[in-house]
């Protein structure tokens, strides 16, 4: 289970998250959506090692986050997408890939090759590509390999940021739905960050409503999606 | 004609040397964001440790690895005792502006530069010395004729070219080598992907450690060894990087080769005393004309 507690943290002056509680279950997606600025990004930031809490705890299966480098926080099981298609340009599609399990490629070889192997099974476009710069490559398959790169580290929570910005609703289904299906059969967690709370929320389990770094609602997906007055006090729809 | 293939050759070996240089400097801007002005410093002191390794009776080849591996342990400690700490979170209050934060460490590798010329005096009397070659330095002769190179020169260009594969073969084939690339050009994804970036760029500081110190051993047979000899070869290196465009590996060996072979030019058939008037004038012109570097072209951006 990963537990967020009174998290608050802030940038320099401005609160970014005024205490914010929420539990995401084990083998579910749990969304969080909510307006631009509404925090976050800075949540996920927080999970991974990013950025610093001003207070509060973030435990992933009962070990505590907070205060703990990017590096080990990975080495925790905990992988992080972060906004933007977040892949290295100028390095190939297979050392994007092969990066991602850099950490671990002496300790688990063969783990690492198999891992490899099964994100190429799960995006076969981007075993095409392999030998291709990761800048060639379209936004969905950015995107694409941006996962992957997170996946071969074999987390067991995968932290998402926005991976719908800026595509075409095709080519999120089918990354959405690629999760979705990795969750059912790995147990795999998902953080899901999204703007588009019609997706997220079509997709998760469960949602948390973020508004000015603030949780307003914390309820199942399906509820969060009927509520019509939520909708449109939040969400503008 | 004649002169004009010494020349040549002349430039070729000098500018291998260069490229070392650059190579060093792009090293640590790449991997750290920072211009090393004492790297040149750092491999005066290994040279100085071996010219006294070869006074006291030890052989080359052992002065040599000796040196190298005083020129890595210089640049990790130059990374962890200075650098390191200069750029921690803590002092984020100190160095306020992102513009201070680039400023500090190129402003404390100058300190270091002094510090270490200043104890390169205190231990080594700054007295000035020559430092040996390995292989013969007079013209290879063959065929009843005098070649316009030495066995030094093709000692050189043979060391400086296994430097450069080497290094190559460890950031394309290696997994320490994707690590300092992937370091060096995003930070943050490299982080989550779980590589320790502090580490990497310790690494980084020692392999540009090497590479100038190898520059330092090769260079000073034709120089004397003095504290402030390699001064003006890091002027050199640090143009070759420029016109390399600083970012890149390949640009800134190529750059060397350039500079070597400009100023092995101009000494010839303009004067000794115009080099380094020439260098600061060609870097100007990279620095208006191109300054992204003579190679530069358009770069896949991360969006």
């Amino acid at each position: 289970m990963l537990e967020i507690r009174s998290v608050v943290a802030s940038y320099g002056s401005v609160v970014a998250l005024k205490d914010i509680s929420f539990t995401a279950e084990i083998g579910k997606i749990t969304t969080v959506i909510g307006a631009n600025g509404a925090g976050k990004s800075t949540l996920l930031r927080l999970i991974s090692g990013l950025e610093v809490a001003t207070s509060g705890a973030i435990h992933w299966q009962g070990e505590s986050l907070l205060g703990k480098s990017p590096e080990s926080i990975v080495r925790m099981g905990v992988a992080h997408v972060p906004e933007g298609h977040a892949v290295i340009a100028p390095l190939t599609v297979a050392e994007n890939i092969e990066m991602g399990a850099l950490f671990r490629r002496r300790s688990n070889k063969d783990d690492v090759k198999l891992a490899i192997g099964e994100v190429y099974e799960l995006f076969p476009r981007l075993e095409e590509r392999k030998n291709q710069l990761a800048g060639t490559l379209s936004g969905g398959e950015r995107q694409m390999l941006a996962i992957s790169r997170a996946l071969v580290s074999r987390p067991s929570l995968l932290l998402l940021d926005e991976p719908s910005l800026g595509l075409a609703p095709l080519v999120v289904e089918q990354i959405i739905e690629t999760i979705k299906a990795l969750c059912i059969s790995t147990g795999l967690t998902v953080l899901l960050v999204e703007q588009n709370a019609n997706t997220a929320l079509s997709v998760a389990d469960h949602g948390v409503l973020l508004s000015l770094g603030s949780v307003v609602a914390d309820q199942p997906a399906p509820l969060m999606r009927a509520d019509s007055a939520l909708r449109s006090a939040y969400l503008g729809y | 004609m004649n002169t004009l293939i010494t020349t040549l050759f002349l430039g070729t070996t000098r500018g291998a040397v260069f490229a070392l240089v650059a190579l060093g400097l792009v090293l640590v801007w790449r991997g750290a964001g920072i211009v090393n002005f004492a790297q040149m410093g750092q491999a005066m002191f290994s040279t100085y440790v071996a010219s006294t390794l070869i006074i006291k009776g030890y052989g080359y080849w052992f002065a040599f690895l000796i040196a190298l591996v005083v020129g890595a342990i210089l640049g990790a400690i130059v990374d962890l005792a200075v650098m390191r700490p200069l750029t921690r979170r803590s002092h984020a209050g100190i160095l306020a502006s992102e513009s201070m934060r680039a400023t500090v460490p190129v402003i404390a590798s100058l300190g270091i530069l002094g510090v270490l010329q200043s104890l390169a005096g205190m231990i080594w009397a700054a007295e000035e010395r020559g430092f040996p070659t390995p292989v013969s330095d007079v013209a290879v002769k063959a065929f009843g004729k005098t070649a316009p190179f030495t066995k030094f020169d093709l000692f050189i260009i043979v060391v400086v070219a296994l430097t450069l594969v080497v290094t190559t073969l460890f950031f394309k084939k290696t997994g320490m080598g994707l690590a300092m690339r992937a370091t060096a050009l995003n930070p943050e994804v490299a982080r989550l992907s779980g590589i320790r970036i502090s580490r990497v760029r310790t690494l980084s500081w020692a392999i540009s450690g090497v590479a100038s110190s190898l520059a330092g051993l090769l260079i000073t047979p034709s120089a004397n060894l003095s504290p402030n000899t390699l001064d003006l070869i890091l002027i050199v290196g640090f143009t070759a990087a420029v016109v390399g465009g600083l970012d890149s590996l390949p640009g800134s060996v190529v750059g060397g080769f350039i500079l070597g072979l400009l100023i092995a030019v101009i000494n010839v058939y303009v004067s000794p005393d115009d080099v380094f008037l020439a260098l600061l004038v060609f870097l100007l012109l990279v620095l208006i004309l191109k300054p992204g570097g003579l190679f530069a072209s358009k770069k896949v951006r991360n969006v």
